[in-house]
């Protein structure tokens, strides 16, 4: 997963939602479309796709996708 | 129990409370949606919040977050007896809201579709979750993020046609578990886990075995009939306090620095 617009082509493509690039910065409570069950299925999505357990607690304590993103690549 | 507004009733809230130390609410945005968001009159209702909600962009996302605030304000005023523009919301590390200077109370807020919810009490802590009892969660991968492997085997056996549902009673269970102890999703679901529904609720382990005693409570009801509501409560023995109103609740170190601060200064000291 190259890059945080990577992620939410992934996430717009696996959750059926209309995450724009934008919304990388976007605080996580500020997106319309967002919510706990898409964040627990990212979790799920990120450690598919890296073929790695994440550190949930750096992964929730994220208030951003592209902080998500970060937290996920340097794990 | 459900309000439709500003107005209450909140006799039967305050009568939840006074009988049995904590209550449910929940409420509909409509009936919670103020006709202007950009009116002045949200600014001392909001509080601090305000700013935050100012820099909102989307119409949804500040509609569903000035109609949680005013129904959690108006909960928590209710039982308190005071003015939701005097009661300041603040967010500890993790964003649980809390009551600012009213420390016999814990509050608990969630909202899903339409749904705004509540919780209270005055006996120790509190979470509360809600979510759409159809909402897809089987085979997305979720339920290796949510379940135990005995919640794994029990899921197995309910019947496919309810399966779905009862991952979402577990998550709602979770999430309202985890909000209680001030934790959020800040660690694996997959570190505790519930029993199924024809049983006492109670924190498990991994394995099934008991992982809390009778401190804590669970419950689970259907909303509308088409939200999973579920609710946490910890009783830490506080006792049946049955005077609730600010003037007795505020906490005494606010009171100090208040009267210190302000008071002391403009009015010669009032202690």
């Amino acid at each position: 997963m190259l890059s945080v617009d990577v992620l939410i082509a992934r996430v717009n493509e696996e959750f059926g939602i209309g995450l724009q690039p934008a919304d990388a910065d976007v605080d996580l409570a500020d997106l319309a479309e967002w919510d706990s069950v898409h964040l627990l299925r990212l979790v799920a999505l990120l450690e598919h796709e890296l073929d790695r357990v994440l550190p949930v607690h750096d992964i929730i304590g994220a208030r951003s996708l592209r902080a998500i993103w970060a937290a996920a690549m340097e794990s | 129990m459900r309000v439709t507004g500003p107005e209450g009733p909140w006799h039967r809230v305050r009568d939840a409370v006074a009988h049995s130390g904590s209550v449910v609410v929940h409420g509909q945005l409509d009936d919670w949606l103020p006709a202007d968001l950009d009116s002045p009159r949200l600014r001392p209702l909001l509080g601090h919040d305000y700013a935050r909600f100012e820099k909102m962009a989307h119409h949804a996302v500040r509609a569903r977050f000035v109609a949680s605030r005013l129904l959690l304000k108006h909960v928590a005023c209710a039982i308190v007896e005071a003015a939701p523009e005097t009661v300041e919301l603040a967010y500890k590390p993790g964003g649980r809201p809390y009551a600012r200077g009213l420390d016999q109370i814990d509050i608990s807020l969630s909202h899903t579709d339409t749904l705004l919810l509540v919780g209270l009490t005055r006996r120790g802590w509190i979470g509360v979750d809600a979510e759409l009892t159809d909402r897809p969660m089987l085979g997305l991968g979720t339920e290796n993020q949510v379940c135990t492997p005995h919640e794994h085997r029990l899921l197995a056996e309910v019947p496919e046609e309810r399966r779905n549902s009862a991952l979402v009673r577990l998550w709602t269970l979770k999430e309202a578990y985890s909000k209680a102890i001030g934790q959020g999703m800040r660690f694996r679901f997959t570190e505790f886990g519930f029993g199924p529904q024809d049983r006492p609720v109670q924190v498990l382990r991994p394995d099934g075995s008991p992982g809390t005693g009778d401190e804590w409570t669970f419950h689970t009801f259907r909303v509308d009939g088409k939200y999973t509501v579920s609710a946490a409560l910890f009783d830490a023995g506080f006792g049946d306090t049955s005077d609730t109103a600010a003037a007795t609740m505020l906490d005494l170190g606010l009171i100090d620095a208040l009267v210190d601060g302000e008071f002391a200064d403009s009015a010669g000291g009032v202690r």
